[in-house]
């Protein structure tokens, strides 16, 4: 515990002496008498927001060390095209209408941590004013997209015109907690644990059925527990995130401030930590609440009565088994924008695939979630292309979706585009099930199990192998 | 002959009384909070309404709260509702149907975390 946090305890205590009918207070009751937006918090943070202003979570890219062939650039979602919403560049802001006038987009900033200007790369009070802190750190926040005055529009919180709500809730003030970060991780990708598989809604309040780590029940951990940083830099970004703002932390399962490399007492499960990563036992299954998508063809647009909008064709799936694959921790294959497309064996452009081979010692064998989507991509040049989707949405003209955003993103005009499958392996490392609902031996060691010896580089499941010899 | 005529008139009229009640709560339980505030307060407090807007996500928790406790009944026992029957709107909602309606707009007030999810 530091000091601060110490004097924290303290008022808390304070506050639950005093008599029942007194108003609630929060850790910033005193610092400020009215919320006015991020410029209250700069009066005394303007070291935080300058911080915040470099991270990649306000910048969405930094050094790609990751990223193969990356060298010096800074990649992130703002200058790549993945394979879920493409690049939320073209579809910032702004709200897309149906026929009925229901709203079908807001855009992709509606997961930034801006106010709803486009980050800059140069620091100024508009940039700093723009950042939402409210997002990360005030509980009981909510904000929605409203229409500026002078045109255009913004994200505010949705208490605006109630000065006494706001004024509340901007006032319960902390460290990020697990609902905070999930308002923008579970939803990512378009819904509800559409993305990632195994960062669900649920997380906020689950028990250790659901996540041993984030159990409310159990270690009640919080994403920043694991996430540590510093700076408003974040570790950890997994296989498929470009930018890695904290090439130098660690913070997998086995460094040794959390598990080390042998947390068993068999023998045989120590064993196999040397070549098999902890997830690939310990993530028996995901999407264990939400459906997560799988498969996502841009090219099959269609309509949908129940959403009110065009839509793209997919398939989402639910308690989901990991796919099994060599990863050295460290690289992956991405595309950059404005470069030819890398396809592997099968024709499919890698959007994401982790690098890692048996005959690499440094290789283990993580779980993923492996997903397959349909994306445009220039004739000649062979680029990956954006898709408008707020347009393509509200008026099912992909032709026209893919051309604006081309347009607006590489300044090609009238683009001549083809599709092309892609494949992106995303890592597993949440909702790790308790040690009792692990992998059994058998879930690897028998016919038709969750491992693909073959494609891994084994001649054949190396323990029959070994009890053949025996006998 | 008339007595027991008259008798008969209050007894069907009691029955159809007691009906009417058995039928409204049997009513009042299977319709929820959302559907109550609709009904009884959206048809006073939507947008542009001269009784200012009032939707769960106005206030916070402990507005609402305090409204309910504290100021419904002050606010609203001199307003007639015109759309059930021209009664009072504290003798139009029960105290059952208040609970419910409380606990909706309590449980979706501004500060109720919801994830934020595009598209
Ligand atoms: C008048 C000065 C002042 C203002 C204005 C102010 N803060 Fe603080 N803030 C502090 C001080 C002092 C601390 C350290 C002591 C503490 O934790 O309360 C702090 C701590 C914090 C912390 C760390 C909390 C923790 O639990 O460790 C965060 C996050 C924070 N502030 C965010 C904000 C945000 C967001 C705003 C704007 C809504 C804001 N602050 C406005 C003075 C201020
Ligand atoms: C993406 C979420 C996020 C946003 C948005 C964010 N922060 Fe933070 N903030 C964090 C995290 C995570 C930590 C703890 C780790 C760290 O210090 O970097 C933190 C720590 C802090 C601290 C305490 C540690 C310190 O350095 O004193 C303060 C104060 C703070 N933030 C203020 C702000 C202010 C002011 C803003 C808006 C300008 C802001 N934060 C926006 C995530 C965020
Ligand atoms: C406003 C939405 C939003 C919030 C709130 C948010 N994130 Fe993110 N986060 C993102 C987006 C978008 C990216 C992808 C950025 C990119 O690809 O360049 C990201 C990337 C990440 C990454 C991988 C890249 C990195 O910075 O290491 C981690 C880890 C992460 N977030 C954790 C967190 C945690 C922990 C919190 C809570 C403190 C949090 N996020 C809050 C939107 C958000
Ligand atoms: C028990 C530890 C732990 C907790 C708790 C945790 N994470 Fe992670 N997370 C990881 C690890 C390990 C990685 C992969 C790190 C790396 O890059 O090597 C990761 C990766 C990520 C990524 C990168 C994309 C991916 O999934 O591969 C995001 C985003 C992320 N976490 C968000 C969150 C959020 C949001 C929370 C809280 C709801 C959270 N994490 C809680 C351990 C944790
Ligand atoms: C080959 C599969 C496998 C791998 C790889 C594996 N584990 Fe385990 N782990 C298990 C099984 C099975 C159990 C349950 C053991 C029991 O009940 O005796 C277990 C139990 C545990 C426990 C509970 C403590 C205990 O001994 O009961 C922890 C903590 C744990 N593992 C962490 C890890 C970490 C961290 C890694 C990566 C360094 C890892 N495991 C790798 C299969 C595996
Ligand atoms: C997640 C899949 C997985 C699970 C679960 C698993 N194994 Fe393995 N096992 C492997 C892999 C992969 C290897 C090869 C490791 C290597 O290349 O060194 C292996 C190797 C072995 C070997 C060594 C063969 C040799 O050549 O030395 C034995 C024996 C073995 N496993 C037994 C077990 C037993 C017993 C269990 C249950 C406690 C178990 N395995 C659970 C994946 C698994
Ligand atoms: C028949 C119309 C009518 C109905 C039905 C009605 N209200 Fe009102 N409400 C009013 C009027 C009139 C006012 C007073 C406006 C003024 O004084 O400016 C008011 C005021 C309010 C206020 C502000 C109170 C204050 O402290 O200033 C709130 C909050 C409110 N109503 C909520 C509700 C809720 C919740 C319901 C449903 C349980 C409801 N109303 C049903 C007409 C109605």
């Amino acid at each position: 515990m530091t000091l601060k946090r110490i004097a924290l305890a303290a008022c808390a205590l304070a506050l639950v002496a005093a008599p029942a009918s007194a108003r609630k207070t929060y850790s910033h009751q005193k610092y400020f008498e009215h919320y006015e937006g991020t410029k209250t918090c700069l009066k005394c943070h303007k070291k935080q927001a300058r911080s915040f202003f470099h991270s990649q979570h306000y910048q969405w890219k930094a050094t790609a060390s990751n990223v193969v062939g990356a060298k010096d650039r800074k990649l992130g979602k703002i200058n790549m095209i993945n394979d879920f919403c493409t690049n939320p560049l073209p579809t910032w802001i702004g709200e897309w209408k149906n026929k009925d006038g229901k709203i079908v987009e807001e855009g992709c900033s509606k997961c930034h941590t801006g106010r709803g200007i486009v980050p800059a790369e140069t620091i100024s009070d508009e940039q700093l004013e723009n950042i939402d802190c409210l997002i990360c750190h005030a509980s009981g926040y909510r904000r929605n997209i409203y229409e500026k005055e002078g045109g255009g529009y913004e994200w505010k919180p949705i208490l605006w015109k109630n000065t006494v709500g706001l004024d509340s809730v901007s006032k319960r003030i902390s460290l990020p907690t697990r609902t905070m970060c999930l308002r923008c991780h579970a939803g990512s990708g378009g819904g509800p644990n559409f993305k990632r598989g195994d960062l669900e809604y649920k997380q906020t309040e689950c028990d250790a059925d659901f996540d041993v780590h984030m159990a409310k029940d159990g270690n009640d951990m919080q994403c920043i527990d694991c996430h540590q940083g510093e700076d408003h830099k974040i570790a950890g970004p997994g296989a498929d995130i470009a930018g890695n703002e904290m090439p130098d932390k660690n913070i997998l399962c086995n460094n040794d401030d959390c598990h080390g490399n042998e947390p068993h007492e068999q023998k045989i499960l120590n064993m196999h930590t040397r070549r098999v990563f902890c997830t690939a036992c310990h993530i028996p299954v995901f999407a264990k609440d939400n459906p997560t998508n799988m498969v996502r063809d841009w090219s099959k647009g269609h309509y949908s009565e129940k959403k009110g909008k065009y839509t793209y064709t997919a398939k989402f799936e639910k308690d989901v088994t990991p796919v099994l694959r060599w990863w050295n921790g460290k690289t992956t294959i991405m595309q950059v924008a404005g470069e030819p497309v890398k396809k592997d064996e099968k024709g499919e452009i890698m959007v994401a695939v982790p690098v890692g081979s048996k005959d690499d010692p440094n290789s283990k064998i993580f779980a993923f979630k492996e997903y397959h989507a349909v994306m445009p991509v220039l004739k000649d040049r062979q680029w990956i292309l954006p898709i408008l989707t707020g347009d393509f949405y509200v008026t099912g003209d992909m032709d026209a979706a893919v051309k604006k955003a081309t347009e607006k993103f590489y300044g090609i005009k009238d683009a001549q585009f083809e599709w092309a499958p892609t494949i992106h392996y995303m890592g597993l490392f949440h909702e790790v099930s308790p040690a009792s609902k692990a992998v059994g031996c058998l879930g690897c060691h028998s016919s038709g199990s969750r491992i693909d010896w073959k494609a891994l580089g084994y001649e054949g499941d190396p323990m029959m192998a070994l009890l053949q010899k025996s006998h | 002959m008339r007595l027991t005529g008259k008798i008969a008139t209050v007894i069907v009229a009691g029955l159809a009384v007691i009906a009417m009640t058995s039928m409204a709560s049997a009513k009042d339980k299977k319709v929820d909070g959302r559907t109550l505030f609709r009904e009884h307060c959206k048809v006073c407090h939507g947008p542009d309404s001269p009784n200012g807007e009032y939707t769960p996500m106005t206030l916070i928790q402990d507005q609402w709260e305090d409204f309910f406790d504290n100021n419904y009944v002050n606010t609203h026992k001199d307003v007639v509702d015109a759309k059930h029957g021209n009664k009072k709107v504290t003798d139009v909602i029960t105290p059952e149907m208040l609970k419910k309606i409380k606990k909706f707009a309590v449980d979706h007030a501004a500060d109720s975390e919801h994830p934020m999810t595009c598209g």
